[in-house]
């Protein structure tokens, strides 16, 4: 593994301007180091702003004020060092799973025939198998996500930006999806950013969990969450439910504080 | 432009629109008077107002486009009433779905306006027949709107009514005709501009006054002026037919989701 | 088979009762020649090449005007939805020539290129463009940001992007102007044939109707209405298969 430098989150303020109607200062003063091959989570209420950051990292939105570093030079816009799994999936729906998977490795110029092992290899990894050729139309929630999955580990990024990943899905799904990504992750690891409002899944998941306050979107504290999670039935451990409850206290007042704030 | 507030945004979008609306009918007065056209192929724009002023003033326009929207508006409001009227039945009754359904579904894509001829051949050369055809034309996608919007309403919204007891008279008139009333407006909003082309056709082949009979009588004299002040004002009641139905419909929809993203 | 039929058969019984009609006496009252005799009169003018003449002029305005507008109209939208100085400059002159009347073209193509196949393509390509360009507009911004963000961080430059995205997402609702513009190509050009042309299926519909042979006037203007169905209906299986992925 070569050395790689930190993700510099620094002093990152950011303001929305809906076309219509008042702006919305959505980040302010962010700052936050993430470490290689690191797992962290960002946790907060909805409309924190957890999904902007997620952004200005991808370089999908311009950072305004303060700056943020990727690999030592600060982003300048979207690449494929930086992976993206969205809420809702964004497989392009005119393409069969197959298809989908093979973009990026066709943006990255691979010859064909490694193009279509490495495709299979990674539709293997997730589970798809059998459904190469299947629209995203005809597949469930879960598969999709699974799609999205191989398409932007595919890639291979150094940094996974995941998007509230499993929000979408149905409980029992979203449960087997967060072991599975955790096997992948811990066989190949990648640096992962992972925006979630599911206090257990951060807990389950991430090496730190980066609680953040109601809009405007700071960061309230960081909390270590790393111990051993290689039990699967470890969510039933003291230290696990700890770890939960202690999080929980922190974001309970931020969800009343966004909650008053809208009503 | 980011960084400018949100109603200076929107009066910035209504000052472009006007600049680029003067700008074209400049553009139209240059290339008129340039004499790269003849005055023939192009009149310039301030001579067609002038034209309009004149038949403004000794009420030829008025009449004309009086007649034009009376067959347009009349042939609408029998196509609206009678489109409505046609989908409730067929989605009541299954013996006028049977009759009806192909004949709407093979008709809507028909070309109506090839029977126009054989309409004149029965109706004769006056209104009836003008009337007619536009009805003929507009009926189709007011019946297939209404089709699908009561189609449409969702089953727990009927089930709902129901159980609060509702009786059918009622759930037809509180439910599912307001239910259904998007879809409806939007049938009538594909119906209007049909009804407003083919009274213009409907003048141009027949003649018997109306903006199309003047602008098809200037055509045949060479009198581009005239032609040119006929679509000028074809294309303002066209427009301003266009945003009152689409203000109507936000009124009637102010329930609506669509209404608060307007 | 059988219901297909049963579906149809409405119209199978009207034509059954226009024949009686016509036979019974209505035919003369009405000038309602009886649908075997409109049959007959097509048979007959397919023989002498009426109809197909006529009808290879109507089809060859038709495809050229419709065609010219797809092409340019599908263009623009696109330049249109992610462009933004052309979109300031456009979007007023859509809304403006959007709701105008079509049909108003026809007496000023007439002036410009007289009454011959140049006027009724450029009366056909002027009135189906902006439906087409409208759809390809409307889709194209509608494509989701999180697609077009996908493909940007997966190495799409911005060309390419809007190839690969913004292109397939514009296109369901591109394919729906384009259906829209099918049908008043067909309007416009069988009413600008009926009033001012020479050759063609409405020019031809006149010169019957002025002759007095109704039934072969019905049997043109039958045609053409099946015409009209028959492209919209292949139309539909056409586009149902470029978007199977949706369902």
């Amino acid at each position: 593994m070569d050395a790689q430098a930190p993700i510099v989150i620094d002093a990152v303020s950011h303001t929305y301007r809906p076309p219509r109607g008042r702006s919305v200062l959505a980040l302010d003063d962010v700052s936050l180091e993430v470490h290689p091959r690191e797992f962290v989570a960002l946790l907060g209420p909805s409309g924190c702003g957890k999904s902007t950051l997620l952004y200005l990292i991808g370089g999908f939105l311009p950072v305004e004020r303060g700056r943020i570093l990727v690999d030592g030079s600060p982003v300048a816009g979207p690449g494929p060092d930086r992976g993206i799994v969205f809420q809702h999936f964004a497989l392009f729906p005119w393409k069969t799973v197959r298809a989908n998977v093979l973009y990026g490795l066709e943006r990255a110029g691979l010859p064909r025939g490694e193009r279509e092992a490495r495709a299979q290899s990674f539709i293997d990894l997730v589970g798809l198998s059998g459904f190469e050729d299947a629209y995203p139309s005809h597949l469930s929630g879960g598969m999709k996500q699974r799609a999205a999955i191989a398409r932007t580990l595919a890639v291979d990024p150094k940094t996974l930006l995941m998007d509230e990943p499993f929000g979408a899905l149905d409980a029992q799904t979203r449960s087997l999806m967060q072991g599975e990504l955790l096997a992948i992750w811990r066989r190949t690891p990648k640096t992962v950013i992972f925006v979630t409002h599911d206090v257990q899944e951060a807990v389950y998941l991430s090496d730190r969990v980066a609680v953040m306050s109601a809009r405007p979107g700071r960061i309230k504290t960081i909390i270590d969450t790393r111990f051993d999670k290689s039990d699967p039935h470890c969510f039933k451990t003291k230290t696990f439910i700890d770890k939960v409850d202690e999080i929980w206290d922190l974001v309970r007042v931020e969800a009343m504080k966004a909650q008053e704030a809208r009503a | 432009m980011a960084r400018v507030g949100a109603p200076l945004r929107a009066f910035a979008g209504v000052l472009a629109s006007w600049a680029v609306l003067i700008l074209l009918l400049v553009g139209w007065e240059l290339v008129a008077r340039s004499g790269f056209v003849t005055a023939y192929m192009l009149p310039p724009f301030t001579d067609v107002v002038a034209r309009i002023f004149h038949d403004a003033t000794d009420g030829n326009l008025a009449e004309s486009a009086a007649l034009t929207l009376y067959r347009a508006l009349t042939g609408f409001a029998i196509a609206a009433a009678g489109g409505t009227a046609l989908g409730l039945a067929m989605s009541r009754n299954g013996g006028v779905r049977w009759f009806f359904d192909p004949l709407i579904s093979v008709g809507f894509p028909m070309p109506k306006i090839a029977f126009l001829p054989i309409i004149v051949l029965w109706l004769g050369f006056y209104d009836v027949s003008k009337i007619s055809m536009v009805v003929f034309d507009a009926i189709f996608p007011v019946v297939t709107a209404t089709l699908a919007g009561l189609a449409g309403v969702e089953r727990e919204l009927i089930w709902s009514a129901r159980n609060l007891g509702a009786r059918d008279r009622e759930l037809l008139w509180q439910v599912m005709l307001p239910a259904a009333l998007p879809q409806i407006m939007t049938g009538l909003q594909v119906a209007l501009p049909i009804a407003l082309i083919v009274a213009v056709i409907a003048e141009m082949k027949m003649s018997g006054y109306g903006i199309g009979a003047a602008m098809m009588t200037a055509s045949r004299f060479a009198d581009s002026r005239g032609v040119f002040a006929g679509i000028v004002e074809i294309a303002v009641i066209g427009y301003v037919l266009v945003k009152g139905m689409a203000l109507l419909r936000r009124r009637l929809l102010a329930w609506h989701a669509e209404a608060s993203n307007q | 088979m059988k219901q297909t039929f049963l579906r149809y058969s409405p119209i199978l019984l009207l034509t059954l009762a226009w024949e009686a009609a016509a036979r019974l006496g209505l035919g003369a009252a009405f000038d309602l020649p009886p649908p075997s005799a409109v049959l007959v009169a097509w048979i007959g003018l397919l023989r002498d090449g009426d109809l197909v003449t006529n009808g290879a002029a109507s089809l060859y305005r038709g495809a050229a005007g419709l065609g010219l507008a797809i092409v340019i109209g599908a263009v623009l939208g696109i330049v249109m939805a992610w462009w933004r100085p052309v979109r300031v400059a456009l979007e007023p002159l859509v809304e403006i020539f959007y709701p105008l009347p079509k049909s108003a073209l026809i007496p000023v193509t007439a002036l410009w290129l007289g009454f011959g196949d140049g006027s009724k393509i450029l009366l056909i390509f002027l009135g189906c463009m902006l439906p087409v360009t409208l759809g390809a507009f409307n889709g194209a911004r509608a494509s989701d940001r999180t697609l077009v963000w996908s493909a940007r961080s997966m190495g799409a430059g911005r060309v390419r992007m809007l190839w690969d995205v913004v292109v397939p997402s514009a296109l369901p609702e591109l394919l729906n102007g384009i259906r829209t513009a099918l049908a008043l190509a067909f309007i416009l050009l069988v009413s600008a044939e009926l009033i001012v042309s020479q050759r063609g299926f409405g020019n031809l519909i006149g010169i019957l109707g002025d002759n007095g042979s109704y039934d072969a006037m019905f049997a043109v203007v039958l045609t053409v209405a099946f015409l009209g169905f028959a492209a919209d209906r292949v139309y539909q299986v056409l586009t149902a298969r470029v978007l199977a992925w949706r369902e």
